[in-house]
Order: C-alpha cells, then sequence, then structure tokens
C-alpha cells in the first residue's frame, strides 16, 4: 500500500510535467495543425538555458519564467522560419512531420556542440518536503504542481472564455473561414507558438528540476510521454492533455514501481497504442474536434 | 438590350480579364464579371466550369494569374482574404464554411470578430431575425448539426459584418425547397434591395436565375452568355447545354 501511494504520488509530480508539456504540444498542433517533434528538443533547450541562468545564481523559479520566454520566442522564429514557409510551399502534413524530427535532431546535436553530453544537474532534488495524507512531496514538486494547475485553468479560461482563445479555436478550424472573418491569423498562429513555446520552456525546467540529472536527450525521451498524454486527453484539447499528463504519470510510476522502471516509457507507448486503436480522437472527443490526427 | 451588367452603374465589384487557377493549371481564362450595389447577379455552369474558382480568384484564394479584381473601382487584386473582409466583403465558400468544432453562437461571434461588444449583440440579433430556427440551437456544436443547418449558419457568420458585398458559393446546397427559396428570395434578394452587391454562384440555376438580376453562364473557365437572367431562362440553348441537367439536379438534392 505504501508502495502505491508512493508511486501515485510520483505519479502526480511527474504528471505535472508531462501535462504541462503535452498541453504545449498540443495546442501547437490542435491550433497550428504541426505535429511538432521539434518540441521534445526544445524543452532540452529550455533546460539548458535554464541551467545557465542558475549559474548566475538567480532563483530557480525566475529562471523558469526567463527561459519560458525565451523559449516562446525562439518557438515563433521556428515556426516563421521553418514551418510556415514549408506549408506555404504545400508541403504535405507528413513533410512538415518529417521536416520536425530531422529540425529535432539538429537542435539537440547543437545542445551537444555547446553543452557536451555529459550530464547536468539544477540540484533541486533535496529541500523540504511536505507530505499530506500519505502523499510525501518536495517543495519543488508542490510549486510546479501548483504552477501547472494554475496555467491549466489559465489556458482554459483564455480558450473559451475570452475572444482572442476563441479566435484561436477558429483559425484551427478553419482558417479560411477565419480569414474571411477579417481576422489576422497570421498573428493568432504567432500567438499560438508564443503561448505553446512558453509552456514548453517551462514544462523543458520543470522536467529538469524533478529530475536527479539530465543531458542532451532529456526532451526527446520525454516527448514519448506528452504524446501519449496528448492523444489520451484527445490532441489539440488542452484539459484532455492536462488529464492525460496525469493518467500517463501515475500508470508508468506504478509500473516503474511494480515491475521495473524500464516498464516506464513501455506504458506510455501501450497507452498511446491502445488509444491510438480505440479511442483515435481522445477520451473526451465530442465529434469532429480531432478529426484530423484520426484521419492524418 | 445592355451586352454587359456594366452598363447599368459603377460596379462594386469587378473583375477584367481574370486568369486563374491553381500551381501551373489555368481553370478561368478571362472572366469580366460585374456587381452592381443593389444588384444581384449569378455565376451558372456545369460542375467543374470553375465557378469556384473565380469566386477564390476575387478573395485571393485561388492563383490570380493575369487580369484585375476592383472593389467600388479600387484595384484589390491578389489581396489577402482578412483585408478584404475589412474592406466589406463577405464570403461563404462551398464547402468547409463553418468552424465546425464551435457552437453556432461561437461561429457567429467569430463572424462578427472585427466589431465591439455591443455592435456584435445588436447585429447578432437583426441576423438570428433572418434565422429564427438558429435560434434555439445557439449552443450546439457545428460538428453535430445538419447540412441546412449549417448552411444557415455559414450564410449567417458571412452577415455578420453586414458586408456590402456579399460572394457565396452555393449557399443553399443541402437545403430544403423551402429553406432555398429563404435564402435566395428572402435573403439573397432582399439583401441586394438593400443595397448590397451579390454575387452568387448556385448550381439550382432556375430558382437562382429567377431572382437575379443578371447572369453569367461559365462553360470551361470562360463566359458562354452574360444577359440579364431572364432572358438567360428563356434561352433554349441555355436550357439545352445547362439548365436542363441543373432542373433535374434540382429534384435529387
Ligand atoms: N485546389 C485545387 N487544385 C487544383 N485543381 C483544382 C482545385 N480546385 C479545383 N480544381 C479544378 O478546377 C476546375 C474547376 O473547379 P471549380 O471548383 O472551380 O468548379 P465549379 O464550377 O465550382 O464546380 P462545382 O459546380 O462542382 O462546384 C476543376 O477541374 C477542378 O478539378
Ligand atoms: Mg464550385
Amino acid at each position: 500500500m505504501k508502495l502505491l501511494i508512493e508511486a501515485i504520488g510520483f505519479g502526480i509530480a511527474t504528471g505535472a510535467v508531462i501535462a504541462l508539456g503535452a498541453v504545449g504540444f498540443s495546442v501547437q498542433f490542435g491550433i497550428s495543425n504541426v505535429l511538432n517533434i521539434t518540441y521534445g528538443s526544445m524543452m532540452t533547450l529550455a533546460a539548458f538555458v535554464g541551467y545557465a541562468f542558475l549559474q548566475l545564481n538567480l532563483n530557480v523559479w525566475l529562471v523558469m519564467a526567463v527561459t519560458s520566454v525565451i523559449v516562446a520566442v525562439a518557438s515563433v522564429v521556428f515556426n516563421r522560419l521553418l514551418l510556415e514557409p514549408l506549408k506555404r510551399r504545400g508541403t504535405s502534413f507528413v513533410g512538415v512531420i518529417i521536416a520536425t524530427v530531422s529540425a529535432g535532431i539538429v537542435l539537440q546535436y547543437v545542445i551537444v556542440a555547446f553543452v557536451g553530453a555529459t550530464a547536468h544537474s539544477f540540484g533541486q532534488q533535496s529541500g523540504r518536503t511536505v507530505s499530506a495524507l500519505d502523499f510525501v512531496f518536495t517543495t519543488s514538486q508542490l510549486i510546479i504542481i501548483g504552477t501547472t494547475v494554475v496555467l491549466m485553468v489559465g489556458l482554459h479560461v483564455l480558450l473559451t472564455g475570452t475572444k482572442i482563445g476563441r479566435a484561436m479555436r477558429a483559425t484551427s478550424t478553419n482558417r479560411t473561414v477565419a480569414r474571411a472573418c477579417g481576422i489576422r491569423t497570421e498573428r493568432i498562429i504567432d500567438f499560438t507558438w508564443l503561448l505553446s513555446g512558453a509552456l514548453c520552456g517551462a514544462a523543458g525546467v520543470a522536467l529538469a528540476i524533478t529530475t536527479v540529472s539530465f543531458d542532451f536527450t532529456l526532451g526527446s525521451s520525454f516527448l514519448i510521454y506528452m504524446i501519449a498524454a496528448a492523444v489520451l486527453g484527445g490532441i489539440g484539447q488542452p484539459y484532455g492533455a492536462m488529464v492525460g499528463g496525469l493518467v500517463v504519470g501515475i500508470a508508468s510510476q506504478i509500473a516503474g514501481a511494480y515491475w521495473s522502471p524500464a516498464y516506464q516509457d513501455v506504458i506510455a507507448f501501450v497507452i498511446l497504442i491502445i488509444m491510438l486503436l480505440v479511442r483515435p480522437r481522445g477520451l473526451f472527443s465530442t465529434g469532429t474536434a480531432n478529426r484530423r490526427l484520426a484521419n492524418a | 438590350m445592355p451586352t454587359s451588367s456594366a452598363d447599368a452603374a459603377p460596379s462594386a465589384l469587378a473583375t477584367r480579364g481574370l486568369v486563374a487557377g491553381y500551381g501551373d493549371v489555368v481553370v478561368v481564362h478571362g472572366v469580366d464579371v460585374d456587381v452592381q450595389k443593389g444588384r444581384l447577379v449569378t455565376v451558372v455552369g456545369p460542375n467543374g466550369a470553375g465557378k469556384s474558382t473565380l469566386l477564390k480568384a476575387i478573395l485571393g484564394l485561388s492563383k490570380v494569374m493575369d487580369g484585375h479584381v476592383m472593389l467600388d473601382g479600387a484595384e484589390v487584386t491578389g489581396q489577402p482574404l482578412e483585408l478584404l473582409a475589412r474592406r466589406g466583403i463577405g464570403y461563404v465558400p462551398q464547402v468547409d464554411d463553418v468552424f465546425e468544432t464551435l457552437r453556432v453562437s461561437e461561429n457567429l461571434e467569430m463572424g462578427g470578430y472585427l466589431l465591439d461588444k455591443s455592435e456584435r449583440a445588436a447585429r447578432l440579433d437583426e441576423v438570428l431575425e433572418i434565422f429564427p430556427a438558429l435560434k434555439p440551437k445557439m449552443r450546439r456544436f457545428l460538428g453535430t448539426m445538419s447540412g441546412g443547418e449549417r448552411k444557415m449558419t455559414a450564410v449567417a457568420r458571412a452577415l455578420m459584418l453586414a458586408p456590402r458585398v456579399l460572394v457565396l458559393d452555393e449557399p443553399t446546397a443541402g437545403l430544403s425547397p423551402a429553406l432555398t427559396r429563404v435564402v435566395l428570395e428572402e435573403q439573397a434578394r432582399v439583401l441586394a434591395h438593400h443595397g448590397k452587391a451579390v454575387l452568387l454562384v448556385e448550381q439550382k440555376a432556375h430558382a437562382a436565375l429567377e431572382i437575379s438580376d443578371w447572369a453569367y453562364v461559365l462553360v470551361r473557365g470562360s463566359v458562354a452568355k452574360s444577359a440579364p437572367a431572364r432572358e438567360v431562362l428563356g434561352d433554349p440553348d441555355m436550357a439545352e447545354i445547362f439548365l436542363g441537367a441543373t432542373v433535374r439536379n434540382e429534384g435529387a438534392r
């Protein structure tokens, strides 16, 4: 029982990071219609940018905020310089995915060129712990969980309760009709990449904070969890990705605790495959929202 | 007898020698179209004639290879759609004409995106007066609605900005005969009466021509006939090459 509770606790903490990352990933797909595999390497970039700032003795949460902004801008630039030109040339959906896979690998090795292949650490593992019920969390875990919840609720409110949020959803479903409404969809797309890039940056730093040590593969090896979470929640639906993150986080920690840590990745893949077979539009799909992935 | 609808008054929307298509493929071969304020002009023609491509060229959505598009006499050739929308052109595409994942209310809100809040609310009331059937369905997602309900939403969405020029690509596709009559006679016709310039593409040629001021018959990307709608309706040649087939189609739709 103690093992289970521990695993669930870890699962919630991991799940928060997965959710944070999955939501950004999901927003990119849902609104920009790009399945951006470079996302993983962008998270690695965030971890190392964060690491660099940490060396300046900045507070780790300030580092997270600053890094988010930097990765947000980098994401907009990435989309404008690589993805939009590809789409303008009529590159297919799969063609764009392949471009993002390639760009991800390039970025990963650019990072290696700068920081090497050695392991780095944020050194946030120690520190006070808080226990509630039978769960034990470090304060940084709690801050990350809290941040995630706040960002997710904020995003939900943004997407469903504000005009720009609805314009984002409108642009994602039908760019031509959005333009016919006078919406400057290019700006909406930029804003989408800014927002999702910020989530990517926050997730990258959060991941670095919660892992003992990391290297240049940090983000790319984490990508499968986020994809599984995004698909579980119905890709393109942020609140779905949030729940998906928790489920994947907890399931993988339980598998790790009861069988072997080696099964953590396996669980993510299994969830992904089952979902694609059984409910390709996600657990909470309401009809047509995710037809694109189902048909892709 | 005028030879062009351009003789009547300056055009709100006009094309001159418009050549358009996709990639290297030319679909529209040098088309002149004129739509005056207060006029309802219909383009008819067989499937694949290039009617939608012509409209898309006007809206900057297909590739314009030559020629001009003019809005109130000002050149707008190839301008981005969002700018044209801001300059007063409303457009309902033939397919993919709504925001599927949004509610009816949200579709209409997006239609009035450029309006401020109070304007939008007032305009929404007016538009719902035109389509009262949408009123009880405001919270429904478009993905779960019927073809006719979607078309209504699409046209209502375009009306939200109260455009001066309306470009409609088969706005009655999938609508019942009764609703078709509502859209054509009470909508398109009434909009024209209210001083809008309406450019309509219709498969239901008979129904459309009966309420139109002017007609263009587009065949293989060229204007085969440009004449008062009544004249096209009564033209035995047109009936044979085109209208006959369409009249039969209307029953099937
Ligand atoms: N996106 C596209 N890319 C390439 N060719 C296209 C594209 N869309 C249409 N075409 C071609 O252009 C021609 C005219 O198509 P268009 O849609 O303009 O016809 P239409 O008159 O609107 O027909 P319908 O009555 O069936 O709607 C067709 O031969 C079609 O194959
Ligand atoms: Mg057409």
